[in-house]
């Protein structure tokens, strides 16, 4: 590991004091509105996490959780109800909808899943763009009585990605999490082992689309206005997708660099090539799964390995080709 | 509804089903016999319509020749991307994750190729039979679709003579019965993989010039049609064009029907329902059906 234990246990805090601390130096709204854009990512990275790269099934349909996260809390504040209340209300939608998505589709195996769930996103953004309380395809307008303040809507980002990492290595370090890796390995031998894949799917999809939901709900009450091209659209649950393929699926930090890499390249290439920028990242997919399965954590990792055999081959000789053997036969073990 | 009015509409969901079955038959073969599960599907879809769209504008090559012109074209296309990427992974009796991906990495680059060539703008091909239509008593045919089904369902009897006639086709067939038998057997499994990949490509843009047709088309063009083909896959299983082709049928109806009850908006709705009804009929899904046939076989 490249890191000692002690560190690996103080990072995450150090980072999160420093996130919580920045607004004190005074950042410029825009630096303000890039890092909350890239913590709502993160958000739903770490929830696509927990079903894609620890379960290993892979969901084209996160929009639906983050669309119906959005709908349900602006419904909510429009309705006078406190926001985070709203997102609560957000959560639950998403959890419910995670179960009825889930009971016919976790039927199916791996790929078909996965295809399945193209279908469940572009099922719901077709009702969405024809439901009349919410003003169908031309959207839904959040109208607040308090007075926007940029800085509430960022802590309350920075804190909702403490608690997902937080779920996600609960759930990582837990027995259910042990389950939930059994079934991506083997689901065979793990039923044989007494873990029922099917209940142990359906709740890691519902913990990823509470996660997932709350995100969105983060996403409307910021942007105000939400409409269903947008929270439901395909390019939403690519995007989902992808960031934590792209940082290194199954992994807890994984998620999170893969998200901030994307919150900060997105921001960016948006802007400038509207429709294309999506093309770096399809091509970076197909480098990863070609090369480096295990995403940019794996990489680190692969060459955090190189430098210790390189440093302990200056040290003693042979034994740190050893380390680079044994930890590449694990890596490619996979 | 009159009873002409049915006649009508059965009609077109017939018409319909002819290029389904075309543009699903491409993936059915390529995961036949590799099992993958192709999601560049749409991406070829895709880049078929805008092969003939270009041959029409550039040359003014009639859009059913460009289709044929497609599957040469395409087949080699496939070849070379079998060669680049598909190559690399490894082989599996069931679909990886990693496959799946691959192909939607895949995917994504060509849709955004597409962004980059072609503008996010739709694209059509009009020409003077565009809108023509043909006349039997109460009943009129647009003479496009008419076209398109002929062409469509010429190139499935062939497929389906491939299929059984030739040696390539009977080696596709023992992979995607039994891949270790077939090997033993002495079937080339890189080749045959090589050549099924290029064949259902080919199938792709072939289906997806005669799409070009009919309706107009963007870089996002593939995505409503790789969950059809996807629907009509379950359905009719994988081993044979006609399950294919019953698969097609199915689901043009249900399509064409529905609109009878639910507004032409909620259209795209319906493959994901029908995906949602068979798996609730067939609690194991295809696995299970698969099994089933296996342990009667």
């Amino acid at each position: 590991m490249p890191l000692n234990r002690s560190m690996r246990l103080l990072l995450p805090w150090l980072l999160f004091a420093l996130l919580l601390a920045l607004p004190l130096t005074d950042p410029s709204s825009n630096t303000v509105r890039l890092l909350f854009t890239t913590a709502v990512w993160i958000i739903s990275s770490i929830a696509w996490n927990l079903l894609g790269g620890l379960t290993g099934q892979v969901s084209f349909g996160f929009a639906v959780f983050y669309g119906l996260g959005a709908y349900t809390t602006a419904l909510m504040i429009n309705s006078g109800r406190n926001p985070f209340f709203a997102f609560l209300g957000g959560m639950g939608i998403a959890v419910l909808a995670s179960f009825l998505v889930g009971l016919p589709t976790f039927r199916l195996r791996g790929p078909y899943f996965a295809i399945a769930t193209i279908g469940v996103g572009e099922a719901t953004r077709v009702i969405m763009n024809n439901l009349d309380i919410t003003g169908g395809a031309s959207g839904y307008r959040i109208i607040e009585r308090t007075p926007f303040r940029q800085l509430e809507h960022y802590y309350t980002a920075v804190i909702v990605v403490a608690i997902a990492l937080a779920v996600s290595a609960l759930v990582v370090h837990s027995k259910f999490g042990l389950a939930l890796r059994a079934i991506k390995q083997d689901q065979e031998a793990a039923a044989d082992l007494g873990v029922d894949p099917y209940i142990s799917k359906l709740w890691v999809h519902a913990i990823a689309a509470g996660l997932t939901g709350i995100a969105g709900g983060i996403y409307a009450r910021y942007h105000a206005f939400i409409y269903p091209g947008d929270v439901f659209a395909f390019p939403t649950s690519i995007s989902i997708l992808l960031m934590p393929v792209i940082g290194g699926i199954g992994t807890v930090w994984g998620p999170v660099l893969g998200g901030v890499i994307f919150g900060m390249v997105e921001e960016t290439l948006t802007v400038k090539f509207p429709n294309t920028h999506l093309l770096l990242y399809g091509l970076l997919l197909i480098l990863i799964i070609l090369f480096e399965p295990d995403g940019l954590v794996g990489l680190l990792r692969r060459l955090s390995a190189l430098i210790k055999a390189r440093r302990s081959r200056e040290d003693s000789g042979s034994n740190g080709t050893d380390e680079v053997l044994r930890r590449r036969s694990r890596v490619e073990g996979r | 509804m009159t009873a002409s009015d049915y006649l009508d509409l059965f009609i077109k969901a017939l018409l319909l089903a002819g290029i389904y079955a075309a543009m699903a038959v491409g993936m059915t073969v390529i995961y036949g016999v590799m099992k993958i599960v192709n999601l560049a599907h749409a991406g070829f879809l895709m880049l078929g319509a805008y092969f003939a769209y270009e041959l029409y504008e550039r040359f003014h090559i009639d859009p059913v020749l460009g289709a044929v012109l497609a599957l040469p074209a395409f087949f080699l296309f496939g070849i070379g991307v079998h060669a680049v990427l598909i190559r690399w992974l490894p082989k599996s009796d069931t679909p990886t994750l990693a496959s799946l991906l691959l192909m939607f990495g895949f995917w994504l680059v060509l849709q955004n190729l597409g962004y980059l060539i072609w503008g996010n703008e739709e694209s059509s091909i009009l020409m003077p039979r565009t809108f023509a239509s043909l006349h039997i008593g109460e009943i009129t045919i647009p003479k496009v679709s008419l076209i398109v089904f002929g062409a469509a369902v010429i190139s499935l009897i062939v497929l389906q003579i491939i299929f059984n006639r030739s040696w390539f086709g009977r080696a596709m067939r023992s992979l995607i019965q039994n891949p270790y038998a077939a090997q033993i057997v002495g079937v080339d499994d890189r080749r045959t993989s090589r050549l099924s990949f290029g064949l259902g490509t080919a199938f792709a843009g072939f289906a997806g010039a005669l799409l070009s047709m009919l309706y107009s088309f963007n870089p996002d063009f593939g995505r409503p049609f790789l969950l059809r083909s996807f629907v009509i896959i379950v359905l009719g299983g994988l081993e044979s064009v006609s399950g294919v082709a019953l698969g097609a049928v199915v689901l043009a109806l249900l399509e064409t029907f529905s609109v009878q009850v639910l507004p032409a908006s909620y259209q795209p709705a319906i493959s994901f329902a029908l995906l949602v009804l068979v798996l609730l009929v067939m609690p194991k899904g295809i696995a299970g059906l698969l099994q089933r046939k296996r342990r009667v076989a």
